[in-house]
């Protein structure tokens, strides 16, 4: 029950290190310990010269993504015991540049980000809050999408993104659907321009890999499919 | 040392910070205006972590003047209420552009009108809100406008003091040093507002960001800055109970008790019947943890010294309806929220004293601008749940306005470099030592101490006691060491070392304040002076940097413009007026 967990921890710093090598730590376990908790265990007590990186630690930064046993997930909403196993290896983020050890370079990911016009743009006439009955169809699926907390996970897991670096990857795309669906925005349509690209929306193989990993359970292949519709849509002129 | 000119530098991208950043901007887009922040863009900070949402005057049933009271009320009158009512008066402007100009979308009503819901301590249901994770939408539209613009980001890079123009009359920029190299440089700008948000990370069990060190604040003390009522730091009352874990004190939002999720001791109690019978949960934040507390310490509370939050009641429907994110946080430590009742603790939250600043966020110190929660003044002795964003909405905006205008007629002024080195030397020292103190026991030491000697039960005695031992303190932490000589790249260990430093720095303010004051007053609890004075206490206790490590301190009177003593019926004025 108390047997401590192993721990294998990558380290690497590019300015001084050849190639990357694995660490191994034993680290006492506690209830509700979450993967967060092992690493600043470490950091703290076993190895001052870990570098990782989070600030909230309830799940609403998005800083302390890794990838942890085989599969991107955020270290402070991790619980140890989920991962049914007392040896765990964690890893940065895969498809991503590494500052140091498990801290990664997100610039890449926000490149995208900014690609797609993130910014809400007001459409002239609109000076007051929209009513909107909260029934209606009008915000489709897009609040349960405005959940997003750019972490990187999904970005992680997408093969297409690993095989391709222009690809925009399933978090700016699902970003440029919230503002596209969005009837309030005015630039709705020069941004569907810029995701109706072979790098953009066509990239995507709809494999979910993308959801799976979501820790806000988004799913960002629903919202590419939508814009593929509306890519289509644009095409016949429909869509304004 | 690399030189960086600014027409503004802002420290902080909370809430404040970003807005002070899009309206300098927008205001005078030929500014060159520069971000730095401790973490990444629209992540570091408490604006990200709101939960319950915002309160804001939107019904024509409210009004201002009845938030205003509110604000003051719930501040036990010790708020300058010049600042409180800019608070209230500026908010609806605030929420009108996040949803209209920054692109938010708060949730609606029945009526397809933005969504109020009720928070404790108010007259009125005027909290707007996404769900129950607000933060995540205001935070990252901001930083959307952010890439919208020509404003410079320095992410992960993080202030270390402000510098001073060769006169020594006004604040030039700052000494900043970049996280992920490790390099010191220097910002050298006609304005710098400073937003990191304040802190209470100074407590054992406590609620803010990891990257919340009261840098802003001891920043600004060192520079000479003046602060009020330090003594005033907010415990929430329903932090999760997650023993060893960092989820340990993470928030249960205020909405829960709003909606009538009732607090039970250890035996079954609903003990709130006994210290507030008419507010019961719906009471303050300060007189609800302070009870939860006393009944801890009194032996009444749950093995895990808590106390239970119970929300089955509401009926599991609603609440997960209404509160997913709590649901989710709560299944973490495999519990269900919305069925079964869950063990909560008072929890460090808010520093509700900060930089003493007028309605333009100017603060003593020429060219020197501070908004959100830097600043002190706005909440008075207690804050309300949903004042704190609209407090760094409010005066985010009014910082850039301020800025912009003073930045568009003022000339750069250079800084004093051997200042500059000096204070680089300084930060650099724990490079320099073979051996030395340990960061990470000293601040678990300062975060035990703070919690017994200077939380939510205080006594004179306890209070001179931390004192003491947060000078030791200081001296400790001044001989601390990184046990990795070599490495300035991505040092945690000496970020740390620069966090704990400030840290005492604040908590020092914060206890000699606590001292002075000879009262209990919203979140200040003395033991030994149970009881409001109103007849000595209507009293702000100022502090600056004195000789050494000496604090002056001054006491003056509230000023009681807008709202006057025969005005406030609240029931500690009732006392004074019988007599
Ligand atoms: C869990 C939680 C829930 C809350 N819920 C609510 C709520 O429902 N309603 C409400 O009104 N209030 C709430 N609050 C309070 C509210 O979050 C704060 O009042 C408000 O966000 C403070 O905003 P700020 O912009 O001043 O600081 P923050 O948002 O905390 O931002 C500080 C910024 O400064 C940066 N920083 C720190 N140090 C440095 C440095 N040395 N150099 C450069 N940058 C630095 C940080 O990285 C961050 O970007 C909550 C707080 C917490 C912790
Ligand atoms: S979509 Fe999900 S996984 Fe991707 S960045 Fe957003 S929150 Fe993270
Ligand atoms: S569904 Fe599309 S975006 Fe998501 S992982 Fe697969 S290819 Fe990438
Ligand atoms: S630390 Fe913020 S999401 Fe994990």
């Amino acid at each position: 029950m108390c047997k401590p967990l192993q721990v294998k921890v990558f380290r690497f710093n590019p300015e001084s290190d050849v190639a990357p090598k694995f660490d191994d730590f034993e680290v006492p376990v506690f209830d509700n310990m979450a993967v967060l908790d092992v690493v600043i265990h470490i950091q703290n007590y076993l190895d001052r010269s870990l570098s990782f990186r989070f600030s909230c630690r309830i799940g609403m930064c998005g800083s302390c993504a890794m990838y942890v046993n085989g599969r991107a997930r955020l270290a402070c909403r991790t619980q140890v015991s989920s991962l049914k196993t007392r040896d765990i290896t964690i890893m940065p983020l895969p498809n991503f540049p590494i500052i140091r050890d498990l801290v990664v370079d997100m610039e890449p990911f926000f490149d995208k980000w900014k690609k797609i016009k993130p910014y809400y743009v007001p459409k002239r006439e609109l000076d007051e809050p929209v009513t909107v009955q909260p029934n209606s169809n009008e915000r489709e699926f897009i609040d349960d999408m405005l959940d997003c907390i750019s972490c990187g996970c999904c970005y992680s897991a997408c093969s297409m993104v690993a095989t391709n670096k222009d690809y925009l990857g399933p978090a700016a795309l699902n970003r440029a659907y919230t503002l596209i669906a969005d009837k309030r925005d005015a630039i709705r349509v020069e941004r569907l321009k810029v995701v109706d690209r072979s790098y953009g929306v066509w990239r995507c193989h709809t494999q979910f890999n993308c959801a799976e990993v979501c820790p806000k359970n988004i799913v960002p292949t629903r919202s590419i499919q939508n814009l593929k519709r509306r890519c289509v849509l644009k095409k016949f002129g429909i869509f304004k | 040392m690399e030189v960086l000119k600014a027409d503004i530098l802002i420290l902080g991208a909370g809430g404040a910070g970003l807005f002070a950043a899009l309206h300098a901007y927008d205001r005078n887009p030929r500014l060159k205006v520069v971000v730095a922040t401790k973490g990444l863009i629209g992540k570091g900070g408490c604006s990200r972590m709101v939960q319950g949402g915002l309160n804001v005057v939107l019904n024509e049933k409210d009004s201002l003047e009845n938030h205003f009271q509110d604000t003051l009320k719930g501040g036990g009158f010790i708020n300058n209420q010049e600042l409180a009512w800019t608070l209230v008066s500026d908010a609806p402007k605030a929420v009108h552009e996040l949803e209209v100009k920054v692109g938010c979308f708060f949730d609606r009503g029945e009526d397809g009108k933005i969504h109020q819901k009720p928070f404790a301590g108010q007259s009125f249901d005027r909290t707007v809100h996404v769900a129950d994770l607000t933060g995540i939408q205001l935070i990252s539209r901001m930083t959307d406008q952010i890439y919208a613009r020509n404003i410079q980001v320095l992410e992960e890079t993080r202030g270390l003091d402000l510098l001073s123009s060769k006169d020594g009359h006004r604040i030039v920029g700052a000494l900043l040093s970049d996280i992920r190299t490790g390099e010191i440089f220097v910002v050298n700008a006609k304005v710098t507002i400073v937003a990191t948000g304040g802190c209470a990370s100074m407590y054992k069990i406590s609620a803010p960001s990891f990257d919340k060190t009261g840098d802003g604040m001891a920043i600004c003390f060192r520079a000479g800055a003046e602060f009020v009522d330090m003594e005033m730091v907010q415990f929430h009352p329903t932090g999760l109970v997650a023993g060893r874990s960092r989820l340990n004190g993470s928030l249960l939002e205020e909405g829960l008790r709003g909606s009538g999720a009732r607090l039970y001791n250890g035996l079954g109690e609903r003990f709130m019947e006994r210290y507030d019978p008419v507010r019961l949960e719906r009471s303050t934040r300060d007189r609800v943890a302070r009870s939860s507390f006393m009944e801890i310490m009194a032996g009444r509370g749950t093995e895990n010294n808590a106390v239970y939050l119970d929300a089955s009641h509401l009926g599991a429907e609603f609440v997960e309806q209404k509160f997913p994110g709590m649901v989710e946080r709560v299944k973490d430590i495999g519990k269900d929220l919305a069925r079964e009742k869950v063990e909560v603790t008072p929890t460090a939250h808010y520093q509700m004293g900060g930089v003493r600043i007028d309605t333009h966020c100017q603060s003593n110190l020429k060219g020197l601008l501070v908004c959100g929660e830097d600043a002190g003044g706005v909440h008075g002795a207690n804050r309300l749940g949903g004042n704190g964003i609209c407090d760094s909405t409010v005066y985010g905006r009014r910082a850039g306005d301020v800025a912009a205008a003073l930045a568009s007629e003022e000339d750069i002024h250079p800084y004093q470099e051997t200042e500059a080195e000096r204070m680089r030397m300084g930060w650099l020292r724990p490079f320099l030592r073979e051996s030395g103190e340990n960061v990470y026991e000293i601040r678990d030491e300062i975060e035990d101490l703070m919690w017994e000697k200077a939380g939510l039960l205080r006594t004179g005695n306890k209070l001179t006691e931390a004192a003491e031992r947060l000078d030791y303190f200081l001296e400790k932490i001044d001989s601390a060491n990184v046990a990795h000589r070599y490495l300035a790249h991505y040092n945690m260990e000496w970020n740390n070392i620069i966090d704990v430093t400030n840290l005492i720095t604040v908590c020092r303010m914060v206890v000699n304040s606590a001292r002075c004051r000879e009262e209990s007053r919203g979140a200040h609890y003395r033991e030994d002076f149970p009881e409001t004075d109103n007849e000595k206490w209507l009293i702000n206790i100022y502090q600056t940097k004195g000789e050494g490590f000496h604090l002056n301190l001054t006491q003056k009177p509230v000023a009681l413009n807008r709202f006057r003593r025969d005005d406030i019926e609240d029931r500690f004025f009732e006392k004074v007026k019988k007599k």
